[in-house]
């Protein structure tokens, strides 16, 4: 079965689109991939195309980033050149730009740090509102 | 297990989840099964009108066609699913996830599910990209 | 390539976008999406003032910002949401208003459901196209030499013959098989206009049966009635400059075209239900057994106050009426309120899309119904300008429009 794959390396990742593209032409696998301004698009049989994203992360495994993607590389149901930027460009955009968060985080999970607690917002009491409201 | 995620779209998520050892459930996987099927011809997302029937199921005919094809590719993956992860006041959430009243009631028909479900924040700073890694790595550990 | 921008929400998931691409696609236009950026969104919603909770009429607002400001090349714009959506329906109709305040590019709304078809699009993607590729043509304020329009609607189909920017011979049928329908009423227009077939110079056809009649008289031009007609209203009433609002409350369906100088810039054609057309009124004729054309004046004598009649369905239109008419209340009060009921649901469905400029023109068949231009007058607060010869709008416009394709001229 094929799997199209979206490689997206983090912002804060010393790692190039480039260098991600030319080491996995290097491994020599039956796959496609294509240079993006965020990584890469990979394409190819599924156990190939895992493969490849399991030996390819180790560039900087806490830095690259993966999810499938439903269309084909080029399809022209989805192109760009067709048809403008599909729907879900602008979300994959500020997540590929919030990415540094999440590179940071498992950075710092590894190092054993501890989430804190949920915040929860809450309103402000009248009578605390109130209080500083009369403060002069 | 097969973890939900909604945003069912988020890169972010559907990393994490991978990333913790568990299969994520992502729109993304549900449109490729339709858009591979050639005979039908109904681009760009391959969701005919059989699908947007399909829809009924979850949602009576007075809601809008756009609200009951979309939980017509995700209902059944929420059927699926033996666990989800729901991310709140992300930024984004274009795309397939764009109808606001599908997103509410995708999120019910989960927390309807009774499955384990972990809310988490969309981080605003790298002190909650941690919080946030840090959670959804404990949960999906407390799953295996 | 004509290039029709799309602002939507809903139609990848309604399975309606290949209709819609469809529909382009055969009048010879392609559908694009203006490009967005995740930082214009946000800068666009903020700018627009509106906020939407859905994400994807985020994703519109910018794209008809990337319009507005010129960032983007299109020649036409489509806006379309779910039909029953209240959100998608606020956002299509801002937006629609936003692109005409900034832009010069005709748009159309439309609100689906998952049944719609590509055909049911194909008039007003016509159309869009029409207005950007037929420009000069549409702004022709006279008919000159000897040209013929025929109008083949729903009801009824329509000739008239023009001799240097006048009317020379009209007539018209109730429509029965395409071919036959047209050759009687062009036969009863030439003779009237005292000149042969041969002697006409140029045809020109529209409404349903506009195909089959363009190639049967080898017309010089075959167009859809949005354009036509509002061509026809437009000379009919003298109203060739500035700004004005037809109205066609047709057999079948209903329009409402906005025109600046003559050209249409934004229309609404009823898609959704029949039961606020002409088709109503005939019904209501019917079961009262007399002729449509007397429902007027029958009209015109009632109240509608006194007679509950609600025709957003035609059926339980028809239902009201019987109930109304078995309390006892008069055929004039009843035909009054059936009048008022086409007027408020032509308000309620239609002119709810577009922005009504005044002068409004009523014309079509309709408008010779004199209890329904009154009760449009009513619910609009002035009354319509109803032309002579109203009816035959459709037919006039093919007559002037036809002639822009004489050598010569």
């Amino acid at each position: 079965m094929r799997e199209t794959r979206l490689i997206m390396i983090s912002p804060a990742s010393g790692v190039t689109p480039d260098q991600v593209t030319r080491t996995i032409h290097t491994y020599g696998k039956r796959v496609v991939v294509k240079e993006s301004c965020y990584g890469a698009v990979l394409e190819g049989e599924r156990e190939i195309v895992r493969e490849v994203i399991a030996e390819v992360r180790k560039l900087d495994p806490n830095g690259i980033f993966t999810k499938v993607r439903a269309f084909h590389a080029g399809d022209p149901r989805r192109c760009r050149a067709h048809h403008g930027t599909r729907p879900g460009f602008a979300q994959l955009e500020q997540e590929w730009n919030d990415l540094w968060k999440i590179h940071f985080g498992l950075d710092r999970a590894e190092k054993g740090e501890r989430a804190n607690d949920r915040k929860v917002r809450k309103k402000l009491s009248v009578m605390e509102f109130k209080k500083i409201c009369e403060v002069k | 297990m097969k973890v939900f995620i909604d945003p069912p779209n988020s890169l972010i998520l559907f990393d994490l989840v991978e990333r913790f050892g568990h299969e994520p459930l992502s729109t993304m996987a549900a449109i490729q099964e339709k858009i591979d099927k050639i005979e039908i011809d109904m681009p760009p997302m391959n969701v005919s009108l059989e699908d947007v029937m399909k829809g009924l199921k979850y949602a009576g005919i007075e809601v809008p066609s756009g609200v009951r094809g979309r939980l017509a590719v995700w209902g059944p993956m929420i059927e699926e699913a033996e666990a989800a992860i729901i991310m709140e006041d992300c930024p984004y959430s274009f795309g397939c996830v764009g109808c606001h009243r599908t997103s509410l009631m995708v999120r019910y028909l989960i927390k309807r599910r009774g499955i384990p479900i972990l809310d988490v924040d969309y981080p605003n700073d790298e002190d909650e990209g941690r919080d946030l890694v840090v959670r959804i790595k404990e949960f999906l550990e407390a799953l295996k | 390539m004509i290039k029709i921008a799309q602002l939507s929400c809903g139609t990848e998931y309604s399975s309606v976008q290949y209709e819609v691409e469809k529909a382009a696609r055969s009048v010879g236009a392609t559908v694009v999406h203006p490009d967005v950026s995740a930082a214009d969104i946000n800068e666009a919603v903020e700018r627009f003032g509106f906020k939407p909770q859905s994400p994807q009429l985020k994703l519109m607002i910018a794209r008809a910002v990337q319009l507005a400001d010129r960032k983007y090349d299109a020649d036409a714009v489509f806006i379309a949401t779910c039909f029953r959506c209240a959100e998608g329906a606020l956002v299509r109709n801002e937006l629609r208003r936003f692109i005409q305040d900034n832009t010069r590019l005709p748009v159309v709304t439309y609100s689906f459901t998952e049944r719609l078809k590509a055909s049911q699009l194909l008039t007003r993607m016509e159309a869009l196209v029409t207005v950007v590729t037929r420009k000069e043509l549409l702004a022709r304020e006279r008919q000159t030499g000897i040209t013929a329009g025929i109008d083949s609607g729903s009801s009824t189909t329509k000739a008239v013959v023009m001799i240097d920017n006048r009317i020379a011979g009209k007539d018209w049928t109730p429509s029965g098989d395409v071919i036959a329908s047209a050759e009687t009423v062009m036969e009863n227009a030439l003779k009237e206009a005292g000149v042969k077939l041969k002697d006409v110079e140029a045809i020109g056809t529209t409404g349903y049966g506009r195909f089959r009649l363009g190639q049967h008289y080898n017309a010089k031009l075959v167009q859809e009635e949005l354009t036509v007609n509002s061509k026809g209203a437009v000379w009919l009433a003298d109203r060739q400059r500035g700004e004005a609002t037809i109205l066609d409350i047709g057999g079948m369906d209903n329009k409402a075209i906005t025109v600046r100088d003559g050209v249409p810039d934004n229309f609404t054609m009823g898609g959704i239900c029949a039961g606020a057309s002409g088709r109503f009124l005939e019904m209501v004729s019917k079961r009262l057994k007399i002729e449509v054309t007397e429902l007027g004046s029958l009209a015109d004598k009632g109240n509608w106050r006194n007679a509950k009649m609600n025709s957003y369905c035609s059926v339980f239109g028809i239902q009201d009426l019987v109930t109304t008419l078995g309390d006892g209340k008069t055929f004039e009060d009843v035909a009054a309120a059936a009048c008022h009921s086409v007027a408020e649901q032509v308000y309620e469905q239609q002119l709810q899309e577009i922005d009504v400029r005044h002068p409004i023109i009523q014309v079509g068949g309709t408008s010779l119904i004199s209890g329904l231009v009154t009760a449009v007058g009513e619910v609009l607060g002035s009354k319509p300008i109803v032309p002579a010869n109203s009816q035959y709008i459709g037919a006039v416009g093919g007559a002037i429009l036809s002639s822009g394709f004489l050598e010569g001229v």
